[in-house]
């Protein structure tokens, strides 16, 4: 099973240990990452996409055109760039003049997009191509007891037709790969509001601290031990978000964040080290011991 | 709905869809059941700004400004698409407040983090700047130093599609 690996630009950038941590993880459950040279942002689809969408749809093409002179499927780490790649990957394919327009542009670049490839989130791929049996029976040390409030995201949901991926309302299956592991999902109000991380970026930080704080809260009232997110922006903004929600807001809070793959790590054998949990800005001593009791 | 009328008549392919008489038919359409944005665990997330009440809700703010373009809130909108699945007939609020945005852009009134987004990406490739700490956490991590080289074909991109003319108006406009 080998992929073209769309690393996009947060993870590389400000997470680099979750990039580390996907690239271990995945290739031992047999998932092969390609690396492609000339790769760019998506583009981001909050700042630019929606804002010049005929560039952003050429830029966007411009990838998914690299990708297929490979031949290979595009692997991407986050909801962002699934949901820009994805959706102009379907539009293209199903508008011929539209294709052929941006195809006018990218003439410039000496790259033609064909529409010959797919779009996939790395959880689409453990949900869909490996399958939930052939995760579980990947899993070494199974996570029993450990409760996780897992939040999906907006971009990878909506809209449902083009992303294909899960309910917007009431959605499975981040809870259902959770489960796999052996954990015990977590079921807390607010579980589809968005984390709030755009928030921060072009609105008003104090609206953002609270959606954050409401949604911790929510979490923590469920008897959560530990947050599990499938997007970058969404980790960022329950980890540096968190503390700085807490801080603002005067709230005891210290629920800390995973990365589904570093769950998925820890049920795999790797330790707290490997997944470079010390890397984190919202770390709990309760977690730890809590962990350390399921693996031991 | 003013500015929404004002909109250019559609280019390429892309407008389709979206046209302005489509989007003010859209917008005319909802009668206020707020449905998109007071159900505390599925709706809109902007709604939770203090500015914004079940009587006066996000949406409604979006779809009734007198001069919408010019409605800074426009861009506390995530495009997480809630507005538009709950929505019990055609409105699609985000469909209007997105071309909001991109009339906005287009006009030279966008959010300055948006401006300085859209640059930061087509010079760079990159959407974050590639900073020391990150290439050094890289280096000690034995991740490969994070490499550039598309900037060449952005640009063109850029220039064909007419984005570099409109971010030269914003730094005049800055002068």
């Amino acid at each position: 099973m080998r992929f073209s690996l769309f690393l996009g630009c947060f993870i590389p950038v400000r997470l680099p240990h979750i990039e580390k941590v996907a690239r271990s993880v995945l290739g031992e459950i047999g998932v092969e990452l390609q690396d492609m040279d000339g790769f760019t942002c998506c583009p981001e689809p909050v700042g630019f996409h929606i804002n010049d969408k005929l560039t952003a749809t050429a830029i966007a093409a411009r990838n998914i055109a690299l990708a297929e002179e490979r031949g290979d499927d595009i692997i991407t780490l986050c909801n962002g760039c699934t949901y820009v790649l994805k959706q102009v990957n379907e539009e293209l394919k199903g508008d011929p003049d539209l294709k052929d327009e941006i195809n006018e542009v990218l003439a410039e670049t000496d790259h033609e997009y064909r529409g010959t490839i797919e779009v996939k989130h790395f959880a689409q791929v453990l949900n869909e191509d490996i399958g939930l049996d052939r995760l579980a029976k990947k899993v070494e040390r199974p996570l029993s007891g450990l409760r996780v409030a897992g939040h999906t995201g907006c971009h990878i949901l909506s809209p449902p037709d083009v992303m294909k991926f899960d309910d917007p309302f009431d959605p499975v299956v981040l809870d259902n790969l959770v489960a796999a592991l052996g954990a015990e999902p977590a079921d807390f109000s607010m579980k589809t509001i968005c984390c709030g991380w755009t928030l921060t970026n072009y609105g008003d930080r104090q609206s953002a601290n609270q959606l954050v704080g409401a949604k911790l809260q929510a979490m923590e009232a469920a008897g959560s031990d530990c947050i599990s997110v499938i997007c970058p922006q969404c980790f960022y903004q329950f980890d540096t978000g968190q503390m700085m929600a807490a801080r603002s807001l005067k709230l005891d809070l210290k629920l800390p964040v995973l990365f589904y793959l570093q769950l998925l790590g820890l049920s795999m054998g790797h330790s707290l080290d490997d997944i470079h949990y010390g890397q984190h800005r919202v770390k709990s001593p309760v977690f730890e011991e809590k962990l350390g009791r399921i693996l031991a | 709905m003013g500015a929404l009328e004002e909109k250019p008549e559609p280019g390429g392919a892309l407008e389709r869809g979206n046209e302005p008489k489509t989007l003010k038919i859209m917008a005319e359409i909802c009668f206020k059941c707020g449905v998109c944005c007071v159900i505390r665990d599925h709706s809109c997330h902007a709604q939770l700004d203090a500015q914004f009440n079940p009587r006066q809700t996000y949406v409604y703010d979006c779809l009734g400004s007198g001069d919408p373009a010019g409605n800074q809130n426009i861009w506390l909108c995530v495009s997480c698409h809630k507005c538009e699945e709950l929505c019990p007939y055609e409105v699609s609020p985000i469909h209007v407040i997105e071309s909001l945005k991109a009339q906005s852009f287009e006009e030279g009134r966008a959010h300055p983090m948006i401006v300085g987004e859209i640059k930061q990406i087509v010079s760079t490739g990159y959407a974050f700047p590639l900073t020391g700490a990150s290439s050094r956490q890289r280096e000690k991590l034995g991740l490969a130093a994070l490499t550039q080289g598309s900037e060449e074909d952005l640009k063109r991109i850029s220039e064909k599609t007419g984005l570099v003319a409109k971010l030269q108006r914003y730094e005049e406009a800055e002068k």
